[in-house]
């Protein structure tokens, strides 16, 4: 059971600073997945932290009745000089003779499934494996409560599911408040939600209608941004070009497109100056001539309509 | 040194006091090998880092002559126990300073606070300075340089206290440094004048009176003074030197460097 009463956070810097949190009143009951959600800079981190007791509040105070874990996720958490080992011992010592740190070294080694650079230096893993690590050393203790900040966003899919399936084994016997933006991890693992707008936090019984409420915002704002799904046709300056934005093209579709013309206006260059380099005879060159032309002519193309994209997205 | 909110939390009932006494321990393992076993001559250097400057010094004071200065000691053992005692301070001081931002990361598992690395650190350095020390005395005594304390209780005494004012000071730097940076810069730059002022290598004896009057307001000349009295039956320290003035000073550091770890608790590990 966590009771979250009358909490206020803001972060204090040189040119006044605005609540990030206000007057949060929540409490979460015992055995009762929670997932977080709201958009970039709504506050679910730092709400998490402040479960965590990593942060204070400004006002207002948490009460935590149950063992706590600290938010598992990229940031933190590791001392980059010491070797995984290292601080994995360090952890285990700190939460107390309780545990016997051997057994604990050995269940995250078996966990985190990274091999001999279990004995190298933090600094030198990539966040996956850092996530790996963190994930695997927070499971070796019996919290009630685990925080995990989207642990799981790096991991590749093995580890995804590896993940899911050791939160879901210790269901019954603790609980999981997370923040994460896939979607499908908080529905599978989570049964409430918090949905998170302008520092006010909205408990929902049910995660999917959090994840409604979430959705309803964003269509909102895109909304607001002009809908970029209906196809648009944008005047851009006399001087530019107009741009044709096929419907349904999404921004990292348009951004995926562009990377493989990408590609492919690589390979045409590579092969028109290699066909240049081997002084072939106009006839020949002729064909790898056009290829290339065509290949810049649709990378530009693809980058247009990004640019279009991006502008939509930035000002009505 | 956890949070009021902890001890209502069920984690198996431990008590502050545990939860404290386990992230001492674990931080003092963690600090003892990073201090001694990340660097590769870690340990060498811890020894030969006195010696070499004990031996630059009395080089030094070779040529310049003057060792008949220092009433009721021999130069040699003088200047060093001088040396080790101003180390012991000077790195009190200064491995607080960076005890903070090295251990940042590791304020993510609640049970740590800012204050418990300053104060392992702290130890593990007195305990590393106090060995390196006892060698000393070994090695000069095989040397045929009389290096064991006259008076042990007292250098004994004196030992822990200089240990205890390196201890406020790295208390306040620690926070101080933290917050402004510019503190770590000043505190490393006076490091050498203080190595002067506080009469490690010239005794302060023949200094003029009214130069003395402000020199004495330095605590490091009484610790150091004081702890030579230990060592050397029939020394004599300067004149106005006082164990209350020296306690009076390192209490308050003590006292202040705290209130300052309660103040700045939250600022700190949100650096």
């Amino acid at each position: 059971m966590i009771e979250i009463n009358g909490l206020y956070k803001r972060y204090h810097n040189h040119h006044g600073s605005d609540w990030v949190l206000r007057d949060i009143n929540l409490s979460i009951p015992k055995g009762v997945s929670v997932g977080l959600v709201g958009r970039n800079g709504a506050g679910k981190s730092t709400l998490l932290k402040l479960i965590a007791g990593m942060d204070t509040p400004e006002r207002g105070e948490i009460t935590r009745n149950c063992r706590v874990s600290w938010p598992i996720g990229l940031s933190g958490g590791f001392q980059g000089s010491m070797t995984g080992r290292q601080n994995v011992k360090f952890v285990a010592r700190v939460h107390g003779s309780r545990y016997n740190v051997e057994e604990i070294i050995k269940r995250v080694q078996e966990f985190a499934e990274i091999g001999d650079a279990f004995d190298e230096p933090i600094k030198t893993y990539s966040s996956g494996m850092r996530a790996r690590l963190n994930f695997g050393l927070s499971l070796a203790f019996d919290f009630d409560v685990y925080l995990s900040d989207e642990a799981t966003a790096v991991g590749d899919r093995a580890f995804k599911a590896k993940a899911s399936k050791a939160f879901k084994d210790k269901v019954g016997q603790a609980s999981l408040i997370m923040v994460s933006h896939s979607e499908g991890i908080l529905k599978e693992l989570c049964q409430a939600g918090v949905y998170l707008k302008d520092g006010q936090a909205t408990w929902f019984d049910d995660v999917n209608d959090a994840i409604a409420a979430y959705h309803e915002e964003t269509d909102a704002a895109r909304q607001a941004n002009g809908n970029s799904s209906k196809p648009a046709k944008i005047e851009q300056g006399s001087d530019k070009e107009e741009v044709t934005i096929p419907e349904g093209l999404t921004l990292s579709q348009a951004r995926q497109q562009l990377r493989q013309i990408k590609d492919e206006f690589d390979v045409a260059k590579a092969a028109f100056e290699q066909a240049k380099a081997d002084d072939l005879i106009p006839r020949e060159r002729k064909a790898y001539g056009d290829a290339f032309r065509d290949a810049r002519d649709r990378l530009h193309e693809a980058r247009r309509q990004v640019q279009a994209l991006t502008r939509l997205r930035r000002e009505p | 040194m956890t949070q009021p909110t902890n001890s209502a939390d069920g984690s198996g009932g431990r008590s502050p006091w545990q939860v404290t006494r386990s992230v001492w321990y674990a931080m003092f393992m963690r600090e003892a090998i990073s201090r001694t076993m990340s660097d590769r001559m870690g340990w060498f250097w811890m020894i030969f880092e006195p010696l070499a400057f004990t031996m630059i010094m009395v080089a030094i004071r070779g040529f310049i002559r003057g060792d008949n200065l220092i009433v009721g000691a021999e130069f040699i053992p003088w200047m060093i126990v001088g040396i080790m005692g101003f180390f012991l301070i000077r790195e009190g001081m200064m491995r607080g300073l960076g005890a903070v931002g090295a251990n940042s990361a590791l304020f993510a598992y609640r049970q740590v606070q800012p204050v418990d690395p300053v104060l392992v650190r702290n130890f593990l350095e007195g305990m590393l300075r106090t060995f390196v020390f006892l060698l000393f005395m070994v090695g000069a005594e095989l040397l045929g340089v009389g290096l064991f304390p006259d008076g042990g209780m007292r250098a004994m005494l004196w030992w822990v206290s200089l240990w205890s004012l390196g201890l406020g000071l790295g208390l306040i730097v620690s926070v101080a440094g933290s917050l402004v940076a510019e503190v770590g810069i000043v505190v490393r730059m006076v490091n050498m004048p203080l190595l002067i002022l506080s009469g490690v290598i010239f005794p302060l004896n023949h200094l003029p009176h009214w130069l003395l009057e402000y020199i004495m307001y330095n605590p490091i000349v009484h610790g150091l003074e004081l702890l030579r009295a230990g060592f050397f039956e029939g020394y004599k320290v300067v004149h106005g030197t006082s164990a209350t003035y020296f306690w009076m000073f390192t209490l308050a550091t003590l006292a202040l460097g705290l209130l300052m770890h309660v103040r700045f608790a939250d600022r700190l590990k949100a650096k």
